[in-house]
């Protein structure tokens, strides 16, 4: 297949006051560009034809990773592929940098950005189950003002969010982790699709005084209804509990019966209960040590 | 709206008028007729296009050529020296890894951008380095052995 690119012109602010001030003056009529890799597909396909694309290249201090004692600060340009590499994360955020590093192929994780993983809103964004389980918020600048919301108010459909026009997601924040807290993301791969996800699953367990007991827990998937999603009532049924087998398995069920599937449904509610009883084991683990 | 772009390829400078939609891809083969970089899926999907930017392999189906800019661009015709092939060129020839050649360009940049990050890399770290780029042909074991065998011959 080839493809002939749709025209537009392209503008490129140097800070994120110009771009903002770009998104407003020209509205619906623009589509940001970070790391291409979805919106380049998408202007192939003729799904969207803008009249203006803004290009975020020239904003390299919205690439970074740093920690501070608010959390851990990633700002919306860094690629999967600094993510999945960093040191930190992988030692402090583990599940972040695994479901980034499994993203795409090599070259798309040197490309893509978990700003642009994010404003796309895809049903099977990776990155996305780790940040909602972490907790994570996100910091949107307009014209004039900001706000900060959290991720799991942010996806409102398939490839919906609560953007507003004139709006541009600068920075994830994560929370600082409670200490006795481990993660994991489990993931099945699509066979059809270059390494997209058919489901996946982000765990965070943090142990009580009692070693054995879940103080808390955080579960959430990617690939099985219309936008990442959290199971906060899959996670009381492990909440306060002490983490037998048979709470797991309760669990487990419990996340499979609380997605919305769409295609393949029984499979992926099926692979759900699976993944989650991997996901909450391997953060066990890593709490306990 | 053309507009007049600087690109550095295979530490060339070139001057050319383009147009903002056009790729990167697209500029690289029919501006500058460097045709060893492939056109395949042209989606994102099969690693044909692979070019190294500033030593990182990217996909140049999916870059803007107005994006490529102050950034140094290796493509396949930039390994050579004159007449004396890459290792990994001759790695690809000496371990029978190339049949069509399609897939060839794409598969030597991302094997060099790994061996240029990590020049000892793991078996599995190879089949890792070069999973963004398809073969049709091969079935990927003469293409492994090939990479291995040029990690062998640095490191040796």
């Amino acid at each position: 297949m080839i493809y002939r690119m749709p025209r537009f012109e392209y503008l490129a602010p140097g800070t994120v006051e110009e771009a903002v001030s770009l998104l407003s003056r020209h509205g619906e009529e623009a589509k940001v560009l970070a790391g291409g890799t979805d919106l380049l597909v998408w202007l192939k396909h003729r799904k969207v034809t803008p009249a203006y694309v803004i290009g975020l290249s020239g904003l390299a201090d919205l690439d970074y990773i740093r920690q501070d004692d608010h959390g851990l600060r990633i700002g919306a340009l860094t690629t999967h592929q600094s993510i999945a590499g960093s040191e930190l994360i992988k030692r402090s955020y583990g599940l972040l940098a695994a479901a980034c590093g499994k993203v795409g192929s090599p070259q798309i994780r040197n490309m893509g950005t978990i700003g642009g993983n994010l404003c796309n809103a895809g049903p099977s964004a990776d990155s996305a189950p780790p940040l909602l389980a972490l907790d994570a918020r996100l910091k949107l600048v307009r014209a004039g003002g900001q706000r900060e919301i959290p991720l799991e108010r942010f996806f409102t459909g398939s490839f919906q969010t609560v953007l507003d026009r004139g709006e541009l997601l600068t920075e994830i924040l994560i929370p600082p982790l409670p200490p006795r807290s481990g993660g994991s993301y489990q993931y099945l791969n699509k066979a059809t699709a270059v390494d997209e996800s058919l489901v996946g699953v982000a765990a965070l367990v943090v142990l009580g005084d009692n070693p054995s007991v879940v103080e808390d827990i955080r579960i959430a998937l990617c690939s099985v209804a219309p936008a990442p999603m959290r199971v906060r009532r899959a996670e009381s049924v492990l909440k306060g509990r002490e983490a037998t087998d048979e709470a797991i398995e309760e669990t487990a069920a419990a996340v499979a019966g609380e997605t919305l599937p769409r295609s393949r449904a029984d499979y992926r509610r099926k692979m759900s209960a699976v993944l989650t009883k991997r996901a909450i084991r391997q953060a066990l683990a890593n709490a306990a040590s | 709206m053309k507009r007049k772009i600087e690109l550095n390829v295979n530490s060339e400078r070139h001057e050319l008028e383009i147009e903002p939609h056009w790729t990167l891809l697209e500029v690289l083969r029919e501006k500058l007729f460097l045709t060893g970089t492939k056109k395949g899926c042209d989606c994102g999907d099969c690693g044909a296009c692979t070019v190294l930017v500033d030593g990182t392999a990217k996909l140049s189906c999916l870059m803007l050529a107005v994006e490529a800019q102050g950034k140094n661009i290796l493509t396949i015709e930039g390994l050579a020296r004159g007449k004396e092939l890459h290792p990994l060129q001759q790695a690809f020839i000496d371990q029978g890894a190339v049949q069509c050649g399609f897939c060839t360009p794409g598969m030597i940049l991302s094997a060099k951008a790994l061996l240029d990050k990590n020049s000892t890399p793991t078996e599995g770290e190879v089949k890792a380095g070069v999973s963004g780029n398809l073969c049709r042909c091969t079935g990927y074991i003469k293409i492994l052995e090939a990479v291995l065998s040029a990690r062998d011959k640095k490191g040796g």
